[in-house]
C-alpha cells in the first residue's frame, strides 16, 4: 500500500493551515429565522454568510456548532432545490443543544458540510415512495418531503406516516397544516401515541397507519425515528412484500468528526458519518448494532 | 535502497549533530520502562530499549491537540508542523504509523494528522531485545521496507548497516561520517533481519486471512463476555495502542470567557460513553455493556479495518497487554481460543 500525500509537499500544509483543507473548519451562517415549534424543539431557517448554497443531498447531515460549547450533528430539515437557504432542528436536550436552541435571529452558527451519504433519489424516482418518520425523524425526512413537492412529477404516489408522541410533540406544524389540505401531491397521514385537548386523529402507534391506505409491493420507503420504531415498521413493510433493498432507514448516532475518522459513530465496521446515516436495509440488516 | 554503515563510534557524534540540526526523540530509559522523548545528548538513546509505555503516534497525532481557536467573531486553525526526527523506531511501529497515514489520509484527509506527520524524519531500527508480550512477528510486522526515511540495522560491534529510503535520509546522513557498506557487511544485515524468526513469546496459531474470517463470524461467541467480566472499561488497551486512532472533540473557555480553542483528545471504544447518544426518550448506548466494547475493539482490529488497510489494524507490540490492570487485553489468547474451535 502507497500513501501518495507523503509527496504532496507544502502547498497542501499551508492551504490546510489556512483553512481550505482543514477538515474541522466551519462556515459561518447566519440565522434568517428561528421558529420555537414544541417544547424543546425549534426550527432555524439558516444560510451561509459567503451566499453559498448547501448544495446537498437530501438525508445528508451537517455539523453544527457554537464556540466555546462544541458541536452537535443534525440532519438537514430543508430540500437543496431551495437554495436560498437550509433548516435544522434544534432539541434541547445537553450542553451544545442547549447553547444552539437560544441562538437568535441574525446570530451566527458554525457548519459544516454537508456531510455523509443522503437518499439516493435516482432509486426513487419513477416509483411511489413512502415515508415513515417518527418523531424529530421528521426533520432529516422533510428533506426529502420538500424535494418531492418540487419535483413532484418525478415520483409515484407520495405517502407520508408520521407519528408522535401527542398533539404538543408534533413538529412541523404549519407544514402539517398544509400537508393535511394539500393532498393533490401528498398523502399525509398521521397519529399519535396519546391523545389530549382537542385531538380528533388517530391514536395509536405510527403501525397502525398501516391499515388506513394500500401501498404497493414497488413502494420505495424511507424510515426514520427513534431506535425502537425500525424493527415494528420493517414487520409491516414485510407483510407488504416490499424488499429490503427497497427500505431506507436513517440512523442517528454519537458523532465528533463527521468524517469517518474519530470512531464514535460505528456500527459494526460501517460509519454512519460516511457510509450513511441513509443505509440501505439490504446492507445492515445482519449488523447487530444497526438497531 | 541505498545501503550505508556507519561504525558504532560513529553513532553519538551522528546524533550530536541531528539534535544540533532539529528536535530528536528517541527511546529513554525512565522507571524501569521506556518511553520516547526528546533527546538531550546520544548518551540517554538506548537502542536495546523492548518497547515504550506509549506508541510514537504521540508526535502525530497527540494526546491532546489543539483544532481551532476562537475568539469572539473570529476563529482560525491550528496546523502548526514542527520538523523532528524520531530516531529509532522499532518495525512493528513504522507499520503502525504507516497504517495510521492510511487511516488518516483515506477520503477526507486530516492535516492536523498529516502536517504534523510530513514534518518528521523516521529513523528505523531492527528490534534488539524482544519485549514480553510482543508477538509482531505473527502480525507480520517483524519486518518493513517502507514507512521509514533511514533504517539501521545493528549488525553487531562493528555497526550499524544503514538503509536510505528518502531525500529525508538522504539529509540525514550528510551529517555523519558514513561509509559505502561492505558485502559481508549487507550479508550480515540479511541474516539479521530476515534470519531471525520465532524470537516473539507470543504467538498467534493461524494466518491473519483465517483469523479476519473467523472472528467476524465469532460475534455471539462466549469469550467476550467471559473476558469482559473482568474488564473496568478504563480504555488503556485503546491508549498505548499504535493503531488506535479515536478521538474526542471538546472546547474550552479561556479565562475571558470570550475565547478559547476546540481540541481533540485520545478517546477509547472500551469507555463507557463512547457510542452513547441523546435520542428521543432520553439516552440510548449502542454498546451498553462491557462485552460488546470489548467485542468491538477486538472485531476492529481484526475484522472491520482490515478493509481500509488490506490486513489487520494491529502490529503485535503487546503493548495493550502490558497497560491492562486486569490482564485481559492481549488479543493472543482470545484469537487463539476462537481459532481453535
Amino acid at each position: 500500500m502507497d500513501y501518495p500525500y507523503l509527496t504532496d509537499k507544502e502547498e497542501k500544509v499551508k492551504e490546510a493551515v489556512q483553512g481550505e483543507e482543514n477538515i474541522f473548519l466551519p462556515k459561518v451562517a447566519k440565522i434568517l429565522h428561528v421558529q420555537p415549534m414544541a417544547k424543546t424543539e425549534k426550527h432555524f431557517r439558516l444560510a451561509f454568510q459567503d451566499g453559498t448554497p448547501m448544495a446537498h443531498q437530501p438525508g445528508q447531515i451537517v455539523e453544527a456548532s457554537i464556540f466555546g460549547f462544541g458541536e452537535i450533528p443534525l440532519g438537514i430539515a430543508s430540500t437543496p432545490t431551495r437554495e436560498d437557504h437550509f433548516d435544522v432542528v434544534i432539541r434541547k436536550t445537553g450542553r451544545v443543544s442547549g447553547a444552539l436552541w437560544d441562538l437568535n435571529q441574525g446570530d451566527a452558527m458554525y457548519i459544516r458540510g454537508p456531510l455523509g451519504k443522503g437518499f439516493p433519489v435516482e432509486e426513487f424516482k419513477g416509483h411511489d415512495v413512502l415515508i415513515v418518520a417518527g418523531g424529530i425523524g421528521l426533520c432529516p425526512t422533510r428533506s426529502m418531503i420538500e424535494y418531492i413537492e418540487d419535483r413532484r412529477e418525478e415520483f409515484g404516489r407520495f405517502i407520508l406516516f408520521f407519528g408522535a408522541r401527542s398533539p404538543k410533540e408534533q413538529l412541523f406544524l404549519d407544514d402539517l397544516e398544509r400537508w393535511r389540505k394539500e393532498k393533490e401531491w401528498i398523502e399525509y397521514h398521521e397519529t399519535v401515541d396519546q391523545a389530549g385537548g382537542d385531538w380528533n386523529g388517530n391514536v395509536g402507534v405510527i403501525t397502525t397507519l398501516f391499515g388506513k391506505t394500500d401501498i404497493s409491493k414497488d413502494t420505495r420507503v424511507i424510515i426514520c425515528g427513534p431506535p425502537v420504531m425500525y424493527k415494528f415498521v420493517i414487520k409491516e413493510l414485510k407483510k407488504l412484500s416490499i424488499p429490503d433493498s427497497h427500505i431506507y432507514v436513517d440512523l442517528e448516532r454519537r458523532m465528533k468528526c463527521g468524517v469517518g475518522k474519530c470512531g464514535h459513530c460505528q456500527i459494526n465496521g460501517l460509519y454512519v458519518c460516511t457510509d450513511g446515516p441513509v443505509f440501505n436495509f439490504a446492507r445492515i440488516k445482519n449488523l447487530e448494532e444497526a438497531f | 535502497m541505498r545501503l550505508l554503515f556507519l561504525q558504532k563510534d560513529e553513532l553519538a557524534p551522528f546524533v550530536c549533530n541531528l539534535i544540533a540540526s532539529q528536535e530528536v526523540v528517541g527511546p529513554k530509559a525512565r522507571k524501569g520502562r521506556f518511553v520516547f522523548d526528546k533527546l538531550e545528548s546520544p548518551d540517554e538513546l538506548r537502542l536495546d530499549y523492548d518497547t515504550t509505555i506509549l506508541p510514537p503516534k504521540k508526535y502525530f497525532f497527540q494526546p491532546q491537540q489543539d483544532l481551532i481557536k476562537f475568539s469572539p467573531g473570529e476563529f482560525k486553525g491550528c496546523i502548526e508542523p514542527k520538523p523532528r526526527i524520531l530516531f529509532g523506531v522499532h518495525p512493528y511501529d513504522i507499520k503502525a504509523i504507516s497504517m495510521l497515514d492510511h487511516l488518516f489520509s483515506e477520503g477526507k484527509k486530516d492535516w492536523n494528522y498529516l502536517a504534523h506527520r510530513q514534518a518528521a524524519t523516521i529513523v528505523g531500527i531492527n528490534v534488539h531485545k524482544v519485549y514480553k508480550h510482543a508477538f509482531f512477528e505473527s502480525m507480520g510486522a517483524s519486518i518493513v521496507t517502507k514507512g521509514y526515511d533511514l533504517f539501521l540495522t545493528d549488525i553487531g560491534e562493528e555497526g550499524f548497516v544503514v538503509d536510505v529510503a528518502t531525500d529525508k535520509g538522504e539529509d540525514l546522513v550528510r551529517l555523519g561520517s558514513f561509509d559505502q557498506a561492505a558485502p559481508e557487511q549487507m550479508q550480515k544485515r540479511r541474516t539479521i533481519l530476515y534470519g531471525q524468526t520465532d524470537r516473539c513469546p507470543q504467538k498467534l496459531d493461524r494466518m491473519q486471512d483465517e483469523i479476519a474470517e473467523k472472528v467476524s463470524l465469532s460475534y455471539n461467541h462466549p469469550i467476550w463476555e467471559e473476558m469482559a467480566g473482568r474488564c473496568f472499561s478504563c480504555g488503556a488497551c485503546n491508549l498505548v495502542c499504535p493503531t488506535c486512532y479515536c478521538f474526542d472533540v471538546q472546547d474550552v473557555w479561556n479565562l475571558d470567557q470570550a475565547s478559547g480553542t476546540r481540541f481533540r483528545t485520545w478517546d477509547g471504544c472500551l469507555t463507557e460513553d463512547f457510542a452513547k447518544v441523546t435520542v428521543q426518550g432520553g439516552q440510548e448506548n449502542f454498546r451498553e455493556d462491557r462485552a460488546s466494547r470489548y467485542r468491538h475493539r477486538i472485531m476492529r482490529k481484526a475484522v472491520y479495518l482490515n478493509t481500509k488497510l488490506e490486513g489487520p489494524a494491529c502490529v503485535g507490540c503487546g503493548r495493550c497487554a502490558s497497560a491492562c490492570p486486569a490482564d485481559l487485553a492481549n488479543p493472543v489468547p482470545v484469537l487463539n481460543t476462537i481459532m481453535e474451535e
